[in-house]
């Protein structure tokens, strides 16, 4: 249970991480948090050469306010988006997202990005962010780019991110007073990766209807037809045949068991955006 | 060999350490203090825990050269701290240790809590403490314990640090609901497309311990034009992603695939037969490759069939495949099937990108290597196992 060998090097900008991992020519990666990476690295199931460990970069590390939007730095961690309570004040679901990822010392540790970057199915970044019509920017030797969150996240493990690029920020937009959002997620035991999980924004100022489903095979799915009824008619919209056609039409692949599951946290993450 | 100055237990520590030696065996190792035990040594039973900066941390996965700077805080250096021997007398108390082996780093996780959630009860402690793992079962003993300290703490009077982290972690409550304000929302961003899961092609199921794939996409060409494109080995195999072939006859071919999973390499070196018939449109090619740096070995049973549809044709695919090795213990099947289908459509269009002209694969998406990127496949067996192996969680 000991990793393989690997240098390390701890650059102080993006810039110098940037070209630190170009140097390696396909063998570094990126050290965040560390909370998926140092097992897999124990493990021996990853041995890259170097480490860049990118946690200190200052520029990745703030959560600012910025026209009407919040920008998060890829390096911040899990318990930093819980404790900002004040500064995250006109988006709570990120506080309340974040209270909620794995076990505390996880959160100490790990980083907004690192789970982003990382693209587990069943983790929480993915499918809120996504909810939330976030946009990931990322930068690489060919410049900096915006991804919107809906479409960063591919497949399992896999993202829109090339070989050579690094998350610098995600850009949350601020939700309006109107706003309603609801989150629920399915873990046999407490901490562990859900078995399905849902999130729900409905903000009439901004027209936006939300809602996702996660913790599948692959990126979230959205259940465009069934956020757009509830924002239109409200709790009338949310029948149990609505949500379960939702889903059946959205992830074909379920079976009756995931279906349910699935159907279930929907109905229960809207409910609470509904406050009904 | 990486020069490190850190502080441990208050005092000054410099080291000279390898990058790779994780914290907690430097801490036991180097500076003998083996208070901090290691478990799972893979960061989920909570049994090295100790304080980085001042935060609950797994020293097993943190790493010693990463701790350049910070303050180091072991089991040993709480002798003097008055909370840390309540929470020793509460343990003591309520027998919430047996063996011992996991009540450091609950010591460690117990304090936080005790600090950080000043009005938690008996569920919010359970739920605070449940990175932590102990096998003698002591948890009742253990939450009993943590909620007396946060009692008698209680009882002396909210001291302002007490209501200051009561009111930092006071739940995030959404402002009272106001009559549901029905609106039409704007369009969405659209979602990465899906892939599509195509009809069943075979009705006989794979062999005992082999899984099925069903995959179908649309060539931009006739059947007959797809057929010839099939005969030659070489310039299908350029099509996979990943793929190279050292050796190909009409018959056989011989060569690699190269994939990636995450921060994980592997490539899977082996040989392949390949049969034709002409009169059905049907081809088969069967298959075995080994990967030497992880030990997986894999097998494929791969029939394709060809059919016309509306002037273009429809090719079917069925992979039956067995795994040994790591592969072998992979768990939830829907993600190899999402992989699959995209694995089966980029094939398509790169098949599609030849077929029009041009030579260049497409690439898996913008900015990317066409390496197959086969990130679902071992990730998740490397994470089911990991999880289902010591009942992990993260």
């Amino acid at each position: 249970m000991k990793s393989a060998k690997f240098d390390y090097t701890r650059p102080h900008d993006v810039r110098a991480a940037i070209h630190a991992l170009a140097d390696a020519l396909g063998e570094a990666k990126f050290l965040a948090g560390g909370q998926s990476l140092g097992p897999m690295l124990n493990l021996r199931l990853t041995r890259p050469k170097l480490l860049v460990d990118v946690s200190r970069i200052e520029a990745l590390r703030s959560i600012d306010v910025v026209n009407g939007s919040i920008r998060i730095g890829a390096a911040v961690t899990h318990a930093e988006i819980e404790d900002a309570g004040a500064s995250l004040a006109r988006n709570a679901m990120l506080p309340a997202v974040a209270r909620e990822i794995a076990y505390r010392t996880i959160r100490n540790r790990g980083t907004i990005g690192g789970s982003l970057a990382h693209a587990d199915p069943a983790a929480d970044w993915p499918l809120a962010l996504a909810a939330l019509d976030a946009v990931i920017i990322v930068n690489g030797p060919a410049g900096q780019r915006s991804i919107p969150s809906a479409r960063f996240m591919l497949a399992a493990f896999t993202t829109q991110l090339a070989d050579d690029e690094m998350i610098e920020a995600i850009i949350v937009p601020e939700l309006s007073p109107s706003a309603r959002w609801g989150t629920y997620k399915f873990c046999k035991r407490t901490g562990e990766f859900p078995d399905a999980a849902a999130m729900a924004v409905f903000d009439p100022a901004r027209r936006i209807a939300r809602v996702y489903v996660g913790a599948l095979s692959g990126a979230p799915v959205p259940l465009d037809a069934l956020a757009r009824g509830i924002a239109q008619q409200g709790a009338v919209a949310l029948t149990a045949t609505a949500v379960d056609r939702a889903i059946a039409m959205a992830v074909p692949e379920l079976d009756a068991v995931g279906r349910k599951m699935h159907a279930a946290t929907t109905m229960r993450a809207v409910q609470q955006a509904l406050a009904s | 060999m990486n020069q490190v100055v850190f502080t441990l237990n208050g005092e000054r520590t410099e080291a000279l350490v390898e990058p790779r030696l994780h914290l907690a065996d430097y801490l036991r190792d180097t500076s003998r203090l083996t208070g901090t035990h290691l478990g799972c040594e893979h960061g989920v039973c909570g049994a090295c825990t100790v304080l980085i900066d001042g935060q609950p941390a797994r020293s097993c996965i943190a790493f010693t050269v990463a701790c350049d700077g910070r303050d180091v805080r072991t089991i040993e250096g709480f002798e003097d701290d008055a909370l840390m021997k309540d929470l020793r007398t509460a343990f003591t108390r309520d027998h919430a240790l047996q063996c011992g082996f996991c009540t450091p780093g609950m010591l460690i996780a117990a304090r936080d809590v005790v600090m950080r959630c000043p009005d938690a009860d008996d569920k919010r402690i359970r739920s605070e403490m449940s990175g932590n793992l102990c096998r003698c079962t002591g948890y009742l003993g253990i939450a009993n314990a943590i909620n007396s300290v946060i009692q008698a703490r209680r009882g002396g009077g909210a001291t302002p640090a007490i209501r200051t982290a009561i009111a930092a972690n006071a739940p995030v409550v959404q402002p009272l609901a106001k009559p549901w304000q029905a609106f039409t929302p704007a369009d969405a961003e659209a979602a990465a497309p899906r892939p599509a899961v195509a009809a069943p092609l075979d009705d006989a199921g794979p062999r005992e311990g082999w899984q099925r794939i069903e995959e179908s996409f649309i060539a931009n060409h006739s059947p007959g034009r797809v057929w010839e494109i099939f005969a030659d080995t070489a310039g299908v195999a350029a099509c996979l992603p990943g793929a190279s072939i050292d050796e190909a006859t009409p018959t056989s071919a011989k060569g690699r695939i190269d994939v990636r999973f995450g921060p994980m390499k592997a490539s899977f070196a082996g040989a392949t037969s390949l049969e034709r018939n002409e009169t059905r449109m049907e081809g088969r090619i069967r298959g075995g490759g080994s990967d030497s740096l992880t030990g997986s070995r894999a097998k494929a049973d791969i029939t394709y069939r060809l059919a016309s549809e509306h002037d273009r044709t429809r090719v079917s695919i069925v992979m039956d495949y067995n795994l040994q090795g790591p592969l072998a213990q992979f768990s939830r099947s829907g993600i190899v099937k999402a992989f699959a289908g995209r694995m089966v459509a980029q094939f398509g269009e790169n098949l599609n990108a030849k077929l029009g002209g041009g030579s260049a694969p497409i690439p898996l998406a913008a900015g990317r290597t066409a390496e197959l990127n086969a990130g679902n496949v071992l990730w998740q067996w490397l994470w089911s196992t990991i999880k289902k192996l010591l009942g992990l969680t993260r």
